[in-house]
């Protein structure tokens, strides 16, 4: 390669500093959060003068938190698995078929990841407004859905043109119907992909904020909406301490997507 | 009237206005093998696919005990099928690959276990049974294709180019396998291959495809002895072709540097027609001794090559035409040499 990495010299030094003031640069404002959640100043002084977890308990014991936590959860499982479906439907479509119109449609399906979050939220809302939809679990779901989607795609589309279809028709041959082979051999060949659908449609619901601030209601709000809202009366340790839980979750769940793709490519 | 086992009847294939297949009918007796021979694009394995029902033929029909198949959905046509590609299941261990089909149709647990056992071992797979598709080599992986595809017993087996990835050995070691296969369970076969060698060895009977016709159908012996065209003696066997004019009068053929060559097979040449091609296979020619009133070709050595049991020799004549011969390696030529080659004038055709 023109620009290999081991052969850039004294570049190479200037090149592995930037990359590390940059991964700095954007991890440290989570560690000093992470860090604040266990200190035991109420007005978040840093570094922490003690240590504590009454943070931590204080959250676990305030009702509101918990049911917020929930209701994330809850939309969170429900859009990775509507999304997983869906995605696994179109997926099917974009790359098996063969019609007019196909390439066109599967860009149509991944513009949510480009629009404008805002725009897409303001629309939601109108529209959702006439169906009565806004502030209830269903209207929280399709909303959701809608971002992501263009993961779930990418994800089963990929894992779907990577397998070969001729193993599909050697399963019907077998004597399998349409169905069966696709149930029985396709998918779990693509398993992968279907998780990978699964995890990054769940992480798109799970810290989505801006959406969820025009869906919710104030008796069904996400943890982000929830987060944003107490911000707004006061900055409690209690903030970083539920910052931290959501974190920790995206990063278990990242990590095994990592572990998925490292076992697809082995 | 005895009923054909599988009768083909005028398949035509054709997507839009390019036609892939035309009017191939067949008929297949019952534990016959037959090879759809030819070069790539020729229509042998739309005629395969069409067959196994993965498409529809635009017009024809395929019998199967005086039965149409076409109506019969693919997973109902109760055909064996291996694959050019490796298809094994890749989640499935070799002895669940096997085990699918039966799982398929319901055959109760213990009478998997046993016909898998079975097929196992019809393809000498035994000790394999709980390996894992991406542990084997290709050849293994074509082994356990071919034992699912049989498992079910199935009357007729489609084989698309099976052996294609496969090196040179591992090939020729698979095709003595398949070979012994089908005696062992008297399977009708259908095989599909570009490759004549494997063609000549497999099967009884060849259909040499061109264009999507059947260009010629006969055994080994007939494409390679009694080519029908200009196509098949082209196709099977390393063929020379020289130009000539063709005189009815006399019967004899005049070659451009002035020889006759009379007593040439041909039957294949159309009425009127005066501007022929002479055929002559490669290891039909030997060394003229000046004495027999045999055919006479002369020319200049420009290459030689020793291949073991016979040398490669290029020749060319004097009129400009290359030849490629095959010699005893005793028949010491040199290059710049210069050679007069003949044959059994039974051994030349003109097309």
């Amino acid at each position: 390669m023109l620009l290999d990495f081991d052969r850039l010299g004294a570049l190479r030094t200037l090149l592995s500093a930037i990359a590390i003031l940059v991964g700095g640069f954007l991890l440290l404002p989570i560690v000093v959060i992470v860090l604040l959640s266990f200190g035991s100043s109420r007005y978040m002084q840093f570094p922490p003068p003690a240590w504590t977890l009454r943070w931590y308990t204080e959250l676990f014991d305030d009702a509101d938190w918990l049911v917020s936590f929930a209701t994330s959860l809850e939309i969170a499982i429900a859009v990775a698995i509507v999304a997983t479906l869906l995605g696994l439907m179109a997926s099917f479509g974009l790359t098996r078929g063969r019609f007019p119109g196909r390439e066109t449609l599967r860009a149509l399906f991944l513009t949510p990841m480009v629009m404008p979050v805002v725009v897409l939220a303001v629309a939601l809302y109108a529209f959702f407004l006439r169906l009565h939809l806004n502030g209830t679990f269903l209207g929280f779901v399709i909303a959701h859905v809608i971002i992501a989607l263009p993961f779930a795609i990418i994800s089963i589309s990929n894992a779907l043109e990577g397998f070969d279809k001729t193993i599909e028709d050697a399963a019907v041959l077998c004597g399998a119907s349409q169905l069966e082979a696709k149930i029985r051999i396709t998918l779990p060949a693509i398993q992968s992909g279907l998780f990978g659908a699964a995890i990054f449609s769940f992480l798109a619901s799970w810290d989505e904020v801006v959406i969820a601030i025009f869906m919710a209601s104030p008796d069904l709000q996400t943890l982000p909406v929830r987060i944003f809202s107490a911000l707004r009366q006061d900055l409690s340790p209690v903030i970083a301490a539920v910052s931290t839980i959501l974190v920790a979750m995206t990063m278990v769940l990242m990590a095994i997507a990592a572990l998925l793709r490292k076992n697809k490519a082995t | 009237m005895t009923q054909p086992f599988l009768s083909i009847q005028g398949i035509e294939k054709s997507y839009g206005p390019i036609v892939a297949v035309q009017d191939v009918s067949l008929d297949i007796v019952k534990g016959e093998f037959i090879t759809f021979l030819g070069p790539s694009g020729s229509g042998k394995s739309t005629t395969l696919y069409a067959i196994a029902g993965m498409l529809q033929p635009t017009r024809g029909d395929v019998l199967l005990n005086g039965r149409s198949l076409l109506q019969v959905p693919s997973n109902k046509r109760n055909i064996g099928m291996v694959f050019q590609r490796y298809t094994l299941f890749p989640h499935l261990s070799v002895a669940e690959n096997v085990a699918f089909p039966l799982r398929v149709r319901r055959w109760p647990k213990a009478e998997i276990g046993v016909k898998v056992a079975a097929m196992l071992k019809l393809v000498r797979l035994e000790q394999m049974a709980d390996r894992m598709p991406t542990q084997m080599s290709g050849g293994q992986q074509q082994r356990v294709a071919l034992a699912r595809a049989l498992a079910y017993d199935p009357p007729i087996l489609l084989m698309d180019e099976p052996l294609s990835a496969l090196d040179k050995k591992l090939r020729e070691e698979l095709q003595i396998e398949i070979k012994r296969i089908h005696s062992e369970t008297g399977v009708t076969i259908l095989y599909v291959t570009h490759d004549q060698e494997e063609a000549l060895r497999l099967s009884d009977r060849i259909a040499l495809f061109n264009a999507g016709r059947i260009e010629q159908l006969g055994t080994g012996h007939d494409l390679y002895e009694k080519p029908g065209s200009r196509f098949v003696a082209g196709f099977i066997g390393n063929s020379n072709f020289l130009d000539g004019r063709l005189s009815w009068a006399d019967q004899t053929i005049t070659l451009p540097d002035g020889t006759a060559i009379s007593s040439v097979a041909l039957d294949k040449v159309a009425p009127h027609q005066h501007n022929v091609s002479i055929m002559i296979r490669s290891d039909h020619f030997r060394l003229h001794d000046g004495h027999e009133a045999s055919p006479m070709f002369q020319g200049t050595v420009t290459g030689t090559t020793y291949l073991g049991t016979y040398t490669q020799i290029s020749v060319m004549t004097r009129w400009g035409a290359p030849l490629s011969v095959q010699l005893p390696p005793e028949n010491r030529v040199q290059k710049g040499q210069q050679i007069t080659l003949t044959c059994a004038p039974s051994n030349l055709r003109a097309f």
